[in-house]
């Protein structure tokens, strides 16, 4: 009975759809379970932020009429094959007119292969693998930077220090964000002479991190580089105490910007350094969704906590198409020629937003964005790097456990 | 007999499908509903008829993944001859492993092949790092040439699901099955009327690996990018159990009725809802063990009893 | 050699948590031959009872280890007598694919309630530590060794010098003469199931002070409990305590010396070559 009814609605659905389209249809394949079923949920809460936003303007402006949002998410299970499957389906079943990128770079590398085949552009703000941006891809794009690029604001912010580090260790979750945010530490220490005493990465599945900082405490670096997430983070910031190892300095890749870690770790969490590509309190501003600020302060107004860097670059990118979209005087539903037209004008266009300009290289990368660094003091985000948009120096070194 | 016509007649409709122009979401869906009909089913044969429940087949699928995609990579050997190499790969492996876990019995059997497919796993993973080679890539995966051709795929997992229920079919027929089920019933009195129990259950192990890594090889083209934690995921190994459970061990059918089953439900609440899928998973499967062990096969069972009472 | 002392240190102390939590396991498999797969999730309950007591109550997590081990003695009494006991007299099997839909509803049950959010118990002494001779050894971490030892210490007196023991031993070598002496089976496995559910409810809120909880932890656990109790001897309630030791140092030495994937790679090789060459365990004394 059940399926009856499904395909009727479905049906009808569908038929309304096409006669219709007084709506932008925007479909999202994101991870809402699994491994990192956490993370994609903050993607989707900023894309329905996004769309609430621009639905209580009315919609979409184009040629005078508003066009509403409406989002369609499919979970795709943090499985890559899933996750292409999704966008098939979008594309496919619900005919969505556009899409928006998922999380993480296993997942979304699958999607935009599909994405790219169809012709559709998809814009994500969660996924920095190098590899998403070697595939001579044209529909592709990431308001994040690369991956090993993403990190640099934590090399330098520790390399700028009057009293630089000498050394440094780096290690890392062995996946595939993580271990290439872990060359990129490689790569700037390489470039700021910090020597490398220690790199390696582990196993997901590694449970004790114990000894693994001990080795990293016995060749005592100033500094140390953490390819993470946030379980990994988290993990790894109660290792270090336990063995009672404090670095003079301690970055992560990511995690920290994640409300959860200050929340749950408190006073431990203090004078660590995380990678971002976005704070609150950075002078952007864009027509859509208002400043930095003002998106933070109504992000927590409507959520209850403070958006991440990951949630913002989301946004960004939603922000970007439909900019895109208003430029272009579309109207939906939209045809294939409409949707190459999108990603030609998002290859030649740089646009200003609430996160900071978006401008998308010939591979999909964004380069208007510098690589930030943050450090937590007294329970709060703030931004260390670079110069021009800090709003706290960084603390160098860091007081040990014991202290605290 | 009446049996097998159906499953023809059903095969040429599906094998017809994309002559009728269905949309490719649906030949994505029907591509992975033929893969897991196949890999449920080589685990149906390895372990459905003897009861040697295997919770590490994953790293078969694994092996042809890995082998068709440095195979293609690497030495730009074409891909049907990688799968089958992946699959030659995974027959001899099979063999060395096969030959000591199958001495063991129930629970350590079980444990024994999970720690070999985890054991794999992880080599893999730290393989390049540990011996400063540039071979399995690790966790930055491998990415196969790119193929946008879903009637390729549509029709290969067709066609290895269609393998597998013919060498099942004659499983049935033949001897070689009435000495798997003989092995579950009794493996001593088995033994003792001169069936050589060793090679019949390492033959079964083996068929089932050799198409599994094939499968696996396929998949590699198909997704175009694999990592250890995608291929050698114990996810995998799950889903081959349960599909071949709900449906019915140790039957013909049972391991395609399990995976349609799962696929569709999967479909239906899976998008959106997974952890409402895993739940009612967990709950079926908790009913079928408590009510119907042979699961939906053996719910034919109930339709006679249930025809009886009338 | 001082790094040398400090990583058999650390192996010893990982190895005595891995016994803790793995002693319940090798209890239920050893009298009932039920491989739980579910395992991971009573630890993990174990862990969220003291999360939510420490959260809500600000109750300190070993206050909670009490409340967490009735609690689980509750639904391990439950599940066996309700569930498991319904197939425990058919092939085995059944028993462990039972327990896998267990797992699945609970963890997957526990994410819709909890969310996948990881979370953390940090309290006045979280990662505190102490020296001796210029050996760090955390203070959260010694605890739960030192309860490995009182949880075997009383499996030990219990199956040993009770009557409940004597006959949850009778059941366990012979159960239809143990019925033919008066033992109520039914009750007997209930029991211990339920003893075992409540020994890794208490090992599960004994960790949460030094490790991130989230829902589906307890998978993770379940696999080195199979390594632990495998190693030293499947059903041999002692083993946990030689296997997990065992198991411990064999990974801090690997990470130390050589690196972290090749310890987690070793693990599983180590348990593939035990179950292959002497599945009774390093002791010999596991049940075949």
């Amino acid at each position: 009975m059940k399926k009856i009814l499904f395909i009727f609605f479905m049906g009808f659905f569908l038929i309304f759809s096409t006669l219709q389209a007084k709506e932008f249809k925007i479909g999202v394949a994101v991870a809402l379970t699994g491994k990192f079923g956490k993370a994609g949920n903050l993607v989707k809460d900023a894309y329905t932020y996004w769309q609430e936003a621009v639905n209580k303007k009315g919609g979409i402006k184009v040629n005078g009429k508003n066009y509403p949002v409406k989002l369609i998410f499919y979970d795709d299970k943090s499985d890559p094959a899933t996750g292409a499957k999704m966008i098939d389906r979008l594309i496919n079943r619900d005919r969505v007119d556009l899409l928006l990128g998922g999380f993480g770079s296993s997942q979304v590398f699958a999607e935009s292969a599909v994405a790219e085949k169809y012709g559709f552009p998809l814009i994500s703000g969660a996924a920095s693998s190098n590899k998403l941006f070697q595939r001579g891809f044209k529909y592709y794009f990431s308001t994040l930077g690369k991956a090993t690029e993403e990190v640099k604001g934590c090399v330098y912010a520790f390399a700028n220090l009057k009293n630089k580090p000498k050394t440094a260790a780096i290690v890392g979750a062995d996946i595939l964000f993580t271990s290439l945010a872990c060359e990129g530490f490689k790569k700037y220490c390489k470039k700021n002479g910090i020597k490398i005493v220690h790199y390696e990465l582990f196993p997901m599945r590694l449970q004790d991190y114990n000894s693994l900082f001990m080795k990293v405490k016995e060749k005592n670096p100033d500094v140390l580089f953490v390819g993470s997430h946030l379980l990994v983070a988290m993990r790894t910031i109660k290792a270090l105490k336990e063995i009672n190892y404090t670095p003079k300095g301690i970055a992560f890749s990511y995690g920290p910007t994640v409300p959860k870690f200050v929340g749950d770790l408190k006073g431990d969490a203090e004078y660590v350094v995380a990678a971002s590509e976005w704070t609150p309190n950075l002078p952007y501003k864009g027509k859509v969704l208002g400043s930095a600020k003002e998106f933070a302060a109504n992000y927590y107004k409507k959520y209850g906590r403070m958006p991440d860097y990951v949630e913002a670059a989301s946004a960004g990118g939603a922000i970007a198409q439909q900019l895109a979209i208003e430029a272009l005087g579309l109207t939906p539903p939209l045809k294939d020629r409409d949707r190459e037209k999108i990603a030609k004008w998002l290859h030649s266009h740089t646009v200003n937003t609430f996160y900071g300009k978006i401008k998308f290289d010939s591979d999909g990368a964004n380069i208007a964005h510098p690589a930030l660094a943050i450090q937590i003091q007294n329970g709060k985000i703030k931004t260390i790097y670079p110069d021009n948009v800090k709003d706290a120096n960084l603390i160098y070194p860091m007081k040990p456990w014991k202290d605290r | 007999m009446k049996k097998l016509l159906l499953i023809l007649i059903i095969f040429v409709l599906v094998a017809s499908l994309p002559l009728f122009g269905i949309d490719r979401y649906y030949m994505r869906f029907f591509t992975y509903l033929f893969m897991w009909i196949a890999l449920a089913g080589c685990w149906n044969i390895s372990s459905g008829y003897t009861g040697y429940i295997d919770f590490g087949p994953v790293v078969y699928f694994g092996i042809g993944s890995y082998s068709t995609a440095i195979l293609m990579t690497l030495l730009k050997i074409p891909f049907f001859i990688s799968i089958f190499a992946g699959g030659i790969i995974a027959l001899i492996i099979s063999t060395f492993i096969g030959l000591p876990t199958l001495k063991l019995k129930g629970a350590y059997f079980a444990i024994a092949t999970f720690a070999f497919a985890e054991s794999m796993k992880q080599i893999i993973l730290c393989f390049d790092r540990t011996f400063h080679v540039k071979f399995f890539m690790g966790s930055y995966g491998i990415t196969l040439p790119i193929c946008n051709n879903y009637n390729l795929f549509y029709y290969l997992m067709l066609l290895i699901a269609g393998i597998i229920v013919v060498i099942t079919f004659f499983i049935e027929k033949t001897r070689f099955g009435l000495a798997l089920k003989a092995i579950n019933e009794s493996e001593e009195a088995s033994q003792m009327i001169g069936i050589n129990t060793t090679l019949i259950k390492l033959s079964a192990y083996m068929i089932s690996a050799f198409f599994i890594s094939v499968v696996g090889g396929i998949y590699a083209y198909w997704v175009t990018y694999i990592t250890p934690d995608d291929v050698f995921n114990v996810h995998k190994t799950v889903q081959m159990v349960i599909m071949s459970l709900i449906g019915g061990m140790g039957t013909l059918i049972g391991p395609i009725l399990g995976a349609t089953f799962l696929s569709s439900i999967s479909e239906y609440l899976g998008a959106e809802f997974v952890e409402n899928y895993l739940i009612i998973v967990g709950i079926i499967v908790v009913l079928v063990i408590l009510i119907e062990p042979s699961g939906l096969y053996g719910l034919k069972k109930w339709k006679k009893y249930l025809k009886q009472t009338k | 050699m001082k790094i040398f002392i400090q990583t058999l240190i650390n192996g010893i102390l990982i190895g005595g948590v891995y016994a803790a939590y793995s002693a319940g396991f090798s209890l239920i498999f050893g009298v009932m031959d039920v491989i739980n797969l579910a395992h991971g999730e009573l630890l993990m309950l174990g862990a969220f009872t003291a999360y939510w007591l420490f959260k809500i109550s600000h109750i300190d997590p070993y206050l909670s280890i009490p409340i967490a081990g009735v609690l689980l003695f509750l639904l391990g009494y439950f599940i066996q007598r309700f569930l498991i006991n319904r197939v425990i007299e058919k092939p085995a099997i059944m028993s462990y694919i039972l327990t896998f839909g267990l797992h699945l509803i609970i963890a997957n049950t526990a994410v819709k309630l909890w969310t996948h959010d990881f979370r953390s118990i940090t309290t006045s002494y979280s990662g505190a530590n102490f020296s001796i001779l210029g050996i760090t050894i955390p203070v959260t971490r010694f605890t739960t060794f030192i309860l490995a030892f009182i949880i075997v210490g009383f499996l030990f007196y219990l199956l040993e010098k009770t009557d409940l023991g004597r006959a949850i031993r009778a059941t366990a070598q012979n159960k239809k003469v143990a019925q033919l002496l008066g033992v109520d089976v039914k009750k007997i496995y209930a029991l211990t199931f339920a003893i075992g559910a409540a020994i890794t409810g208490i090992a599960g809120a004994s960790i949460s002070p030094f490790v991130i909880l989230f829902p589906e932890m307890g998978l993770s656990y379940t696999i080195i409990a199979f390594c632990v109790v495998v190693l030293g001897g499947m059903g041999y309630i002692p083993g946990a305590l030689i296997g997990g030791i065992i198991l411990g140092v064999i990974q801090a030495l690997t990470v130390t010396y050589i690196n972290a994937g090749i310890s987690v790679a070793i693990t599983f090789i180590l348990l593939f070559i035990m179950l292959i060459f002497k599945p009774t365990g390093i002791t010999g004394k596991g049940n075949v």
